[in-house]
């Protein structure tokens, strides 16, 4: 199993920053994405003015540790940002409320038990080296994902199942799977099933890898080096944007230049000296950081991502086989000071294992309170007794847990210090991400960490049914007892082959409860993706799964 | 952040600075007395830098020893009401993002800091020693063998070496001790190997063998004795090199394990606040920068004194 990310955190909900005489304003005043910041309300009038057209736009990120740029492959964010601007989906998701909306395909019926789908196609796009998209198109770019097989980590459990896909007609193709897929929906409108040229999939995936691939998206690459620079030009005959975007046609700018920079000062130094229009951190941007571009008439956009939240994993196989000393843990994590402290006021408090902006969200809050005295209390009665210097033990065994971390942090030496206060010992050990993704997978751990971004719950299921992980793939093979592990898999089969959206929010919200509960994971933080653009951007939106979008930005001059 | 140094290279620096130092004192001091300790040690304190710098160190020392005498702070326990203030009465040094005391942390690390420089440097002259003292006596193949070995180590760059131990070993202040003296090493038998090739030529050493001593008796009473005196000055020079390349591998995250921190842990875990709050970079990095910058003085003031 892939780790979008070894160690760090990430970030934090909405805040409602307002940048005080920074920027002027989104076009779309009155039909602002909840996701995007507004500037300056005050100066929100003076811009209904015109779109300016042109110009270049250039972002930094804060690195590109996998160098693999084709969207069917990768799993790190920001190569899913840019991929969001080269190929196109099937299907779009509102970021507003979750829903699936058209794109490449105009309609789509779900077979009842959700295993067919059958998608009708737009027959006026084109890729950008001028092959027509049609039925075949589909087809191929699905047999493409499933023949990547592994190297496809994530596609391939987007695509769990899949037995085949059925050209009824140029503009009609059917997607069928052996088994119920309810989760390929909202699939097909992530950048993962992103759908490249036919031509594309004759190329060997190293060579897509590096980004010789062609998509039907407003933009194209022009050049692509690993780890240094991303260039991308804009498409002047693109008029097929998903209806989410206030602009379906070409694109308002003519180019995108990326670069990475991995120091926050740096990155937002290079903000504030003009020499990038977009700062684009991996962790949230520092209150200090953030007052720092502010005042230099920037504006900080956040959005939660959606999909895991940041949760901190028990190995039941070991000390945290006790479920009281679980449920201790769980009581002793105060998230409220947590998120304050780590990042700022008006971070958003984990209330879930998944991000609250995920469709299938439950708030869970009622069972995630800090509750030291409970937490204690439940570590007596279970036989935990506290020594002299406060740390517990019971007969003659310390109560001491190994969070393995893949670099030393802050926000882990707080809940180091939270957990020291119920008297359980942490203890952090540092380890090379490489011996990160090994260790967690093969539950050499006590606790470990990780979170991923998906657009739908279904990510809870590839990480943690364990029906899908198996031992050696993943943390999610070590976290629960046998029973909740039982009790689980029943709940991820319902919520697979349930196509009424209403009816499956239900079973994730049960499943939410039990994770939680059963003391299968410790949510952590919620995660946030800030991004600090110039006073000269204007319109720079999310997706809702807080990628980079786009089709409506516009640089004034 | 100035890395190790190869030990050629700092051999060579240091020949050449006392030469120069030692022109300055002269110009300076015309009438050095020629003296025994007593009047060195007089010659010493009357330097008002000198006497800084070793007050200085003795503080280092100090906190390093018993770090619980300088503050009765814990320096893990966060106060996140009061995070990342700037120094002043109750945080001498401000407080970092948890808002644990800096100033208890600086103390704290420094334990951990100047422990590690002294196992890194134990490390460096005992086995730089020996492996110089049986490069240097038994000469022949064993010599070749040695010194082509340590060529080899040399050949390395000393923070590569480092990293690649460090890498191997895992992470851990004793074991940046162990990746910084293994880095040591080589100048430590470079220049106990050619100490020992010229003890051994003089008559002395040919008297005792005459005299009916064995081997292994010429080597400790004689050979030993008066090899190291240039291995000990190398040492105390080489203290601020270790202390520098101790911090850099901290720096850059393999030392302490957290929640401890030692100095150049400090220095890294500031660095996301230097432009809005620069304490708590700054600080640490001064307290490395003047232990390393007092040893220095110590030293070369020793030297000119010694001449």
């Amino acid at each position: 199993m892939s780790f979008e990310q070894s160690h760090a955190p990430s970030r934090r909900s909405f805040l409602g920053l307002t940048a005080a005489g920074s920027l002027a304003v989104l076009l779309s005043s009155c039909a602002v994405d909840p996701k995007t910041l507004e500037a300056d309300p005050a100066a929100g009038t003076a811009t209904s003015a015109a779109i300016v057209e042109g110009g270049t736009l250039r972002l930094a990120f804060t690195s590109d540790v996998y160098g693999n740029l084709d969207p069917n492959q990768n799993f790190w964010i920001e190569s899913r940002s840019i991929n969001r601007n080269l190929v196109d989906s099937l299907t779009d998701q509102d970021p507003k409320t979750g829903e699936i909306v058209p794109w490449l395909a105009t309609k789509w019926e779900v077979a009842p038990d959700a295993k067919s789908y059958t998608f009708d196609l737009r027959d006026d796009v084109t890729f950008s080296d001028g092959t027509k998209f049609d039925a075949t198109a589909v087809k191929t770019a699905l047999d493409g994902i499933k023949a990547l097989g592994a190297k496809a980590s994530l596609g391939a459990t987007y695509i769990s199942g899949y037995a085949g896909t059925t050209v009824l007609s140029p503009t009609r193709v059917r997607v069928d799977f052996s088994t119920p897929n309810a989760a390929f929906l909202q699939a097909t409108a992530t950048t993962t099933l992103g759908i490249l040229s036919p031509a594309s999939y004759s190329k060997t995936p190293e060579a897509r890898a590096k980004g010789d691939y062609v998509g039907s998206g407003p933009f194209t690459l022009t050049e692509y080096v690993q780890q240094q620079s991303i260039k991308l030009a804009k498409r002047a005959d693109y008029a097929w944007g998903s209806g989410i975007n206030a602009n379906t046609g070409a694109a308002h700018i003519d180019a995108l230049e990326v670069t990475f920079i991995p120091e926050e000062g740096v990155l937002t130094g290079s903000l504030t000296s003009g020499q990038i229009d977009v700062a684009w951190p991996r962790t949230p941007l520092s209150e200090a950081a953030q007052t720092s571009v502010k005042a230099a008439g920037a504006t900080v956009l956040s959005a939660v991502l959606p999909g895991l939240t940041y949760n901190i994993i028990p190995n039941v196989n070991g000390i945290l086989g006790d479920p009281a000393v679980r449920q201790a843990l769980q009581k002793a994590l105060d998230r409220a000071e947590w998120a304050s402290t780590v990042f700022y006021d008006g971070y958003p408090v984990a209330k879930s294992v998944i991000d609250s902006t995920t469709p299938q969200w439950a708030d869970n809050s009622s069972l995630l309170e800090h509750d030291p005295t409970g937490a204690k209390a439940l570590l007596d009665q279970a036989g935990w007794v506290a020594g002299s210097d406060g740390t517990r033990s019971k007969d003659g065994k310390p109560l001491s847990l190994t969070l393995v971390v893949g670099g030393p942090w802050a926000g882990w030496d707080l809940v180091q210090s939270q957990l020291g206060e119920v008297g359980i010992t942490l203890v952090q050990r540092v380890v090379t991400p490489a011996e990160f993704t090994t260790a967690s997978n093969s539950g050499d751990f006590d606790l470990t960490a990780t979170y991923f971004t998906r657009g739908d719950a279904d990510i809870l299921r590839t990480y943690y049914d364990q029906s899908v992980v198996k031992p050696g793939t993943g943390p999610g093979a070590y976290n629960q007892e046998p029973q909740t592990a039982a009790q689980l898999t029943t709940l991820f089969a319902q919520e697979i082959s349930e196509t009424d959206p209403v009816k499956r929010k239900a079973v994730f919200a049960d499943i939410q409860k039990i994770l939680i509960s059963s003391g299968a994971l410790f949510p952590l933080q919620d995660r946030v993706q800030t991004a600090a653009t110039a006073a000269t951007v204007h319109d720079l939106k999310f997706t809702l799964e807080s990628f980079l979008r786009l089709n409506d930005v516009w640089i004034s001059k | 952040m100035t890395t190790l140094t190869s030990p050629t290279q700092t051999s060579h620096t240091t020949s050449t600075t006392t030469a120069a130092a030692d022109a300055t004192t002269a110009a300076a001091e015309p009438a050095l007395l020629p003296g025994g300790r007593r009047s060195r040690r007089a010659q010493l304190l009357r330097r008002p830098g000198v006497v800084v710098a070793v007050l200085y160190v003795l503080l280092a020392l100090g906190t390093a020893a018993v770090p619980g005498l300088y503050t009765g702070v814990d320096p893990q326990q966060p106060h996140p009401a009061d995070k990342l203030l700037p120094p002043g009465g109750q945080y001498w040094f401000g407080t970092d993002e948890l808002g644990r005391d800096l100033f208890a942390r600086v103390v704290h690390g420094s334990a951990l800091t100047v422990q590690a420089t002294l196992v890194a440097l134990a490390i460096a002259v005992v086995a730089g020693l020996l492996v110089g003292l049986v490069s240097g006596f038994c000469g022949g193949w064993v010599d070749v063998v040695l010194m082509r070995g340590v060529d080899v180590v040399l050949a390395i760059p000393t923070l590569l070496l480092s990293l690649t131990i460090i890498t191997a070993l895992g992470f851990g202040t004793v074991n940046v001790a162990i990746a910084v003296g293994v880095a040591l090493v080589p100048g430590f038998a470079r220049i106990t190997r050619a100490e020992v090739l010229r003890v051994k030529t003089l008559p002395y050493i040919e008297a005792a063998r005459s005299g009916g001593a064995t081997w292994t008796s010429v080597l400790r009473r004689h050979v030993l004795p008066n090899t190291w005196g240039p291995v000990v000055v190398l040492a105390v020079l080489d203290v601020g090199t270790a202390i520098l390349a101790v911090s850099s591998l901290s720096f850059l995250g393999f030392g302490a394990q957290p929640p401890h921190a030692d100095w150049g842990s400090l220095i890294a875990s500031g660095r996301t606040y230097l432009v809005t709050n620069p304490w708590l970079s700054l600080l640490p990095g001064l307290a490395v920068g003047l232990l390393v910058l007092s040893l220095n003085h110590v030293a070369k003031s020793l030297e000119e004194v010694a001449r």
